[in-house]
């Protein structure tokens, strides 16, 4: 494609407000919370913060009980348990919906767009009350019923671990699904007949064309996802970290570990370090994932 | 051809059957405890089915809160944000799909690189901003953070489905006489209509769903969204107004199912185009 060549000061005219508004609510937050990380502004050193150079992001990549590693860790282990249970149970419903034998794909699939559709702290919130509260949450009404005990469900880091993936995977897999099955639909039915007639097996099928065939299809939904997941914060926080209504367990991710000390210990300085260390971060991973060959010719 | 085995097709719509009660289990608990005329939800003989149906539950969420004003203030903070948004990406986005000039190309990769930056960890950042322009706790500040953090997935998103409109519909156009403005009204807008739509839609959803700005920037019940009113809900009061919190769910649950599933067929082709999702 051909593109016009035109008076540069116009087009940048043209683009400034949007431009302005990005410079001012994302570009120059992201300075200023560099400049912060450099201070030790606090709520005591609210009005006269002193710059203390590189202290904060010591503080948080060398001393082993600030917390901040132990929630790279969960950050990386989270993401990655996410990823790929969204993936092979996205794939599997996917493949099934688009089963010959299926005669109400349709509804089915609508019914499961919901958790997608549904505003997400509302479900969210309708999880952490309706099911996993200790006294009045559904699973434990069932347990009771079946004659066992009820369970502090989010009290214990393993079991909020697992409690926020399962919520994680009920609030992401419309979207993956709703990918997948649309690349499914777009792969020509004629390699399946071809490999069937030359004996393939659905596993081989799966593996030799399927897969292959899906790759470009998905692969920008699945790292839009990758980050999505990784930025994840409304889930843990709350799930579990609301202030006043901790359930006990101790799991961060990054990101709510800097929320928390930004806004709960007040400690501004420290927290707009662990800010810049994640965009960093960030930065890397999406240098690597986003500009790989094709998307660069599309720009 | 497979031969259509009964088992399997029983198999297959059973898993499915079990997919979709997953899928709606929160929703359907909170709906049916929402319209529950017992309200002692502590008792454990809980069904899905309530045996005394009443709205009480409802009328509690309509008259003990000021739902209405809630929705009041999101409504009017969403209709700006989207208005504002689209109004600022719709030139940007067609200036940096259909010409080339000087810094276009670093802009949009610095733009990408930006995207993956979750405003949430330079709130603070933003906090200090708008307290020296004085726009903490008001509307138009909440506006400005809302359409700042969504510029950027405007922009890339609609020059995306822009990209995919053909150069030779707008040549034809201009040699007709038509000026930029021209253009961009009576051919860009319609043709990227389905772009356009995700794009405004996915605002109006980020708007509706966030909390976090909300309750930190704006203080008072009146100025409260349905987020951040919900959000006080169910941080102050405990057990016993879960049937009212479900139903306010509902309500506030409502408008946005709606729109999504209004707009579903445009959702996955407006916005895998563009290669970015909200």
């Amino acid at each position: 494609m051909k593109l016009k060549k035109n008076d540069s000061f116009k087009c940048y005219l043209i683009s400034s407000p949007s431009l302005a508004l990005i410079a001012l609510i994302v570009v120059f937050p992201i300075i200023y919370t560099f400049y912060i990380s450099l201070t030790n502004m606090n709520t005591y050193h609210w009005f006269n913060p002193e710059i203390i150079g590189f202290k904060n992001y010591k503080q948080a990549l060398f001393v082993m009980d600030s917390g901040f590693l132990k929630a790279i860790f969960i950050t990386i282990v989270w993401t990655a348990v996410n990823m790929v249970f969204q993936m092979v149970i996205a794939f599997s419903i996917a493949s099934l919906l688009n089963s010959p034998l299926l005669k109400y794909r349709r509804l089915y699939k609508t019914i499961l767009m919901f958790p997608w559709a549904m505003p997400g702290y509302v479900s969210i919130l309708l999880w952490k009350t309706g099911m996993f509260n200790s006294q009045f949450g559904l699973l434990n009404q069932w347990l009771t019923k079946l004659g066992f005990s009820s369970i502090r469900w989010l009290a214990s880091d393993l079991s909020a671990f697992i409690c926020c993936t399962v919520v994680n995977l009920w609030l992401a897999l419309p979207f993956m699904i709703m990918i997948i099955d649309g690349g499914l639909q777009s792969i020509d039915r004629s390699f399946y007949e071809s490999a069937t007639m030359d004996g393939a097996s659905t596993f081989c099928k799966a593996v030799k064309i399927t897969i292959p065939c899906l790759k470009p299809i998905i692969g920008p939904a699945v790292i839009i996802t990758l980050f999505t997941t990784f930025k994840q914060f409304d889930i843990i926080y709350l799930m579990t970290r609301q202030p006043g209504s901790q359930t006990g367990s101790t799991i961060q991710t990054i990101i709510t570990y800097a929320y928390e000390n930004a806004f709960i210990s007040n400690n501004y300085g420290y927290s707009s370090s662990i800010s810049i260390i994640i965009f960093i971060m960030l930065m890397v991973f999406a240098r690597f994932s986003l500009f790989t060959n094709k998307k660069e010719e599309a720009l | 051809m497979k031969k259509k085995n009964p088992l399997k097709i029983f198999t297959i719509n059973i898993f499915f059957i079990i997919a979709c009660f997953f899928a709606l289990l929160p929703i359907l608990y909170a709906f049916s405890l929402s319209l529950n005329a017992n309200s002692s939800i502590l008792s454990s003989d809980f069904s899905f089915i309530p045996k005394v149906l009443s709205l009480k539950n409802y009328k509690a969420v309509f008259v003990e809160k000021p739902v209405i004003m809630w929705f009041l203030n999101t409504f009017s903070l969403a209709f700006f944000t989207v208005i504002l948004s689209l109004s600022v990406s719709i030139p940007a986005a067609y200036m940096f799909s259909e010409f080339s000039f000087k810094g276009k190309k670093p802009i949009i990769r610095i733009l990408i690189l930006l995207y993956s930056f979750p405003s949430i960890l330079s709130m603070f950042a933003i906090y200090k901003l708008l307290s020296n322009l004085n726009l903490i706790n008001t509307r138009i500040g909440l506006v400005i953070v809302y359409t700042g953090t969504m510029a950027i997935f405007g922009l890339i998103n609609m020059k995306g489905y822009f990209d995919t409109i053909p150069n030779e519909i707008e040549d034809a156009a201009r040699l007709d006489g038509a000026s930029d403005f021209m253009v961009v009204r009576k051919i860009i807008i319609p043709l990227a209509r389905p772009s356009i739509i995700v794009t405004g839609i996915q605002v109006l959803i980020y708007v509706w769903n966030e909390y976090i700005f909300a309750i930190n920037f704006m203080t008072g019940s009146d100025k409260f969204t349905l987020a951040s009113g919900l959000y006080t809900m169910q941080a102050t009061e405990k057990s016993g107004s879960w049937a009212v919190f479900s139903a306010a769910s509902i309500v506030i649950s409502i408008p946005i199912l709606t729109i999504f599933f209004l707009s579903q067929k445009y959702m996955i082709s407006g916005l895998t185009s563009g290669g970015v999702k909200g």
